[in-house]
């Protein structure tokens, strides 16, 4: 318990040293609050993508970057020669990437609705909606940790993920005004059925199809991104 | 009491072999080298030894520990330096050292060890801020820092200037004069003969020889030369330097130049000449004895250069 611990908050440490994570929390509350004179109290957009920013930031970006880069300095292999499992260390990460995710949910959520005016959606509903999506938006991020070669193809794999899934996801522009052939296949996508859960989340109670999109992907992914990860 | 016994290590990856019945044991306290050309599978034998990879035949035992069936028992009592590996680059000096203590049941203290490495005034500087030499230290420390029986240094020196690899060899002299045994992975010649008590040469995955350095030296039957000068010198005095000294055991030929004599041959062909000068009363002067080295063992052990 005291290397987990140890361990934990070096990660801890790590993390805060990381300027991917403050532009985590920081680029997804910039758009909220540039947008933010749009929000009422019946708003069910803006909120919702920028959640889903937030989230898909860390899935897509910080997780499989950082992990990446542990497995091309040699991290885990150096593990692996101490008395502590390497899968110790993807173990700490998981947990704090979450934390920061939660973080950065709460950051705007506070923003949204205590100074943006945005109402209040049912917590229980929310934090439902929020492990389907993270669990979604993770295990691409674990896909792309062990696929790429390194640290920077990580990076590399994330920013060009990034972006057609968030249009495709209708972070970029509104759903209903998108084509509705590229809509109904941004429904299928990890961001575009976390977005649109969120979206119900606010309107009223969450459909069933984005929630079982999101946990389709977040399973099979992850048994993907297991199969082909690699500790070397 | 042997601390690390290999027996028959076999391992290929697709046709290509990288082990070829590898055996070698290594004694307590003592500093041992594995040596040879890159790609010769001195890596690939030591992680076996690590419990790192699994061979495909052949068995090894690390203090009386199988390494795969008993890795954890195991890697509470070694200390390994990876070749390739680094620490995150945003990780402080004293970070590192305290995680990796509590990796260890019984560790050492840390603090101790920094002071003692010669990294104090580096514990609060960032992985990635470090010189080549101090984290090489930092590494070493790591090693140790579980307080090890056996530690694993894997091409210690490579990139390091030459005042850096001097200075790193000092702190192998010291892990050893700390009474851990020592695995020394290198194909520096100059390294592995100021350090080891005794070397496994490794060509193509085979071990070709294993002795001490000078027993490796000692053991190429080659020519080398030695010269010097006479000093009660007119010609008179020495009538025939050439015929006295060209008779003795070793010796294949003297030439002489003036008061300038070389003499080349084999073995310890050199005593012979230097008894034979006493008992002749013969001074000389400016001795040379060409020494050979242990890159001359390794071309006549494989037919190669070691650098090339």
């Amino acid at each position: 318990m005291n290397t987990l611990a140890k361990l934990a908050t070096v990660e801890t440490k790590l993390l805060v040293r990381e300027p991917g994570a403050v532009f985590s929390l920081l680029i997804p509350l910039f758009i909220l609050v540039v947008f933010g004179g749009a929000i009422t109290e019946g708003d069910t957009v803006l909120l919702p993508m920028a959640v889903t920013m937030a989230i898909g930031l860390v899935g897509l970006y910080l997780l499989p970057t950082t992990l990446a880069t542990y497995r091309e300095r040699g991290v885990l292999r150096r593990l692996s020669v101490t008395p502590v499992r390497p899968g110790s260390l993807l173990a700490v990460q998981l947990l704090l990437q979450l934390v920061l995710t939660v973080l950065a949910v709460s950051l705007l959520l506070g923003v949204g609705i205590g100074v943006l005016g945005a109402r209040a959606p049912g917590a229980l509903v929310l934090a439902a909606v929020f492990l389907c999506g993270t669990g979604a938006m993770f295990s691409v991020g674990l896909l792309i940790a062990a696929l790429a070669s390194n640290g920077r193809s990580a990076n590399g794999f994330g920013v060009l993920l990034f972006f057609p899934l968030a249009y495709l996801g209708g972070l970029m522009q509104p759903a209903d005004r998108m084509p509705d052939i590229l809509a109904l296949v941004g429904g299928y996508t990890p961001m575009g059925a976390l977005r649109q859960s969120l979206h119900d989340v606010w309107s009223g109670v969450p459909a069933p199809l984005p929630l079982v999109v999101m946990a389709v992907y977040a399973v099979g992914l992850s048994l993907v991104a297991a199969r082909f990860f690699r500790w070397e | 009491m042997a601390i690390i016994e290999a027996e028959g290590l076999r391992k290929r990856y697709g046709d290509r072999v990288v082990l070829d019945r590898v055996s070698f044991s290594v004694e307590e306290g003592e500093v041992f080298g594995i040596l040879g050309p890159n790609g010769a599978g001195k890596t690939t034998a030591v992680e076996c030894v690590e419990g790192l990879r699994r061979q495909d035949s052949g068995s090894v035992r690390v203090l009386g520990l199988d390494p795969l069936r008993q890795g954890r028992r195991l890697r509470e009592h070694i200390g390994v330096q990876l070749q390739h590996t680094r620490l995150p680059e945003n990780i402080k000096v004293w970070e590192a050292l305290d995680l990796y203590a509590s990796f260890y049941e019984r560790a050492r203290d840390w603090r101790g060890l920094m002071e003692r490495w010669g990294l104090a005034d580096e514990r609060n500087v960032r992985f990635g801020k470090l010189s080549g030499g101090q984290c090489q230290r930092l590494f070493i420390a790591l090693a140790l820092v579980g307080d090890p029986k056996v530690a694993f240094l894997d091409e210690l020196t490579t990139g390091l200037d030459p005042q850096a690899r001097r200075a790193t060899w000092e702190l192998v002299k010291r892990v050893r004069a700390e009474g851990v045994t020592v695995v020394l992975v290198s194909h520096f010649m100059d390294e592995v003969e100021e350090l080891c008590d005794r070397v496994a040469v490794l060509d193509r995955g085979a071990v070709v020889a294993l002795d001490s350095p000078a027993g490796l030296v000692d053991g190429v039957d080659a020519e080398y030369r030695m010269s010097f000068r006479l000093l009660n010198g007119s010609d008179a005095s020495v009538p025939d330097a050439e015929g006295l000294l060209g008779r003795l055991d070793g010796v294949t030929s003297v030439s002489r130049d003036a008061d300038l004599v070389v003499v080349v041959g084999r073995g310890d062909f050199t005593s012979a000449v230097t008894a034979s000068l006493a008992r002749e009363r013969i001074l000389v002067g400016d001795l040379r004895i060409d020494k050979r080295t242990l890159d001359d063992a390794f071309i006549a052990l494989t037919g190669r250069s070691l650098q090339a």
